[in-house]
């Protein structure tokens, strides 16, 4: 079947709304008049703001896309960062049990120095003890 | 003729400007200088009276909100235009809801009065109801508001070549969509 031009030009004529259309819009007008004056004024911009993203998907979806990447970035960075202080602080406490393990040996080795400049003494002692004659004590001395 | 012209521009200005002071009155005429435009667009995309009621007392609604932004008649067609457009092309993209009416709330139906064949005209209507929705208000938009490709470019913000293009794709869809409905009756009959 063939239409022409005019055909669609008639089937796409401009058709009137009905009796009473205006009225209604009016009463709605007045409507949303009564409730723009009844809200507080940020919950109107609140309002318009979600109504200009909720008419732009593609761009709704743009930020929130940026938001996760700014976010996964960030947490990333963090995470880095928290391993690198994690690695900080285990390299401190190692270093400082280092510290603690070599002034303990150090303070070991006094101690045996200690004793073993005692033992001699008290041997020493023992000896000179075991032989009264003095010649001998002084030549050993 | 012109002189005609001349003084409805003066009287959609006057109104404008009034509307633009808060006069409830002059948006009323304003509204009904063009509820035949908005409602009939949304109507042939939607195929829908009460649906198109509804989106065409929401558009009138934004204009209501936004009625500062209009600079001059023109400049209320083209934003009429292309509000309804948008809001036409994102309700057919939603998913197709019927909302149920009252009888007594149903506005009356208006008869088509002219000279082709009411069958076609129809049949026209249906198969403009299955073509994808930029095709369908490019369609809209150049049969019903008889706006030529750069035109309907600047208002449905595409290029004027895919314009043309769509058009001239368009009209061959209908055409076949109408063929392929002839060959469903006659093989209902036969």
């Amino acid at each position: 079947m063939h239409f022409s031009e005019d055909d669609l030009r008639e089937a796409l004529k401009r058709k009137d709304p009905g009796e009473g259309f205006t009225q209604r819009l009016m009463a709605r007008v007045n409507q949303s008049k009564a409730e723009a004056l009844a809200q507080p004024v940020t919950k109107k911009v609140n309002g318009k703001f979600l109504s200009w993203w909720m008419h732009r998907p593609a761009w709704a979806v743009a930020v929130v896309a940026m938001l996760l990447l700014a976010v996964g970035i960030g947490g990333y960075q963090y995470s880095e960062y928290r391993h690198a202080e994690e690695n900080r602080i285990a390299r401190m406490k190692q270093q400082q049990l280092q510290r603690e393990a070599e002034r303990a040996r150090d303070q070991a080795i006094m101690a045996l120095e200690i004793a073993r400049a005692k033992m001699n003494h008290v041997l020493q002692h023992a000896q000179l003890q075991a032989e009264p004659n003095d010649k001998i004590r002084r030549e050993r001395l | 003729m012109e002189q005609t012209a001349a003084f409805e521009d003066d009287r959609l200005k006057l109104a404008l400007t009034r509307a633009l002071t808060g006069d409830a009155q002059a948006f009323a005429d304003l509204v009904r200088e063009h509820q035949g435009m908005v409602f009939s667009i949304a109507y042939h995309f939607l195929q829908d009276r009460s649906l198109a009621e509804d989106l065409a007392q929401e558009v009138f609604l934004e204009l209501f909100q936004s009625i500062d932004r209009i600079q001059s008649p023109a400049h209320l067609t083209y934003w009429l235009r292309k509000v309804t457009s948008n809001r036409c092309i994102d309700q057919g993209r939603k998913k197709y809801r019927r909302r149920e009416m009252a009888l007594e709330e149903a506005p009356e139906p208006v008869t088509a009065s002219g000279h082709a064949d009411p069958m076609l005209l129809d049949r026209l209507q249906q198969s403009l109801a299955t073509l994808p929705e930029k095709q369908r208000m490019v369609v809209i938009m150049r049969f019903q508001e008889g706006l030529g490709p750069a035109e309907i470019a600047e208002v449905l913000e595409m290029p004027v070549n895919t314009v043309k293009s769509t058009l001239h794709r368009s009209l061959a869809d209908l055409r076949k969509g109408l063929t392929r409905k002839i060959r469903e009756v006659r093989y209902a009959f036969f």
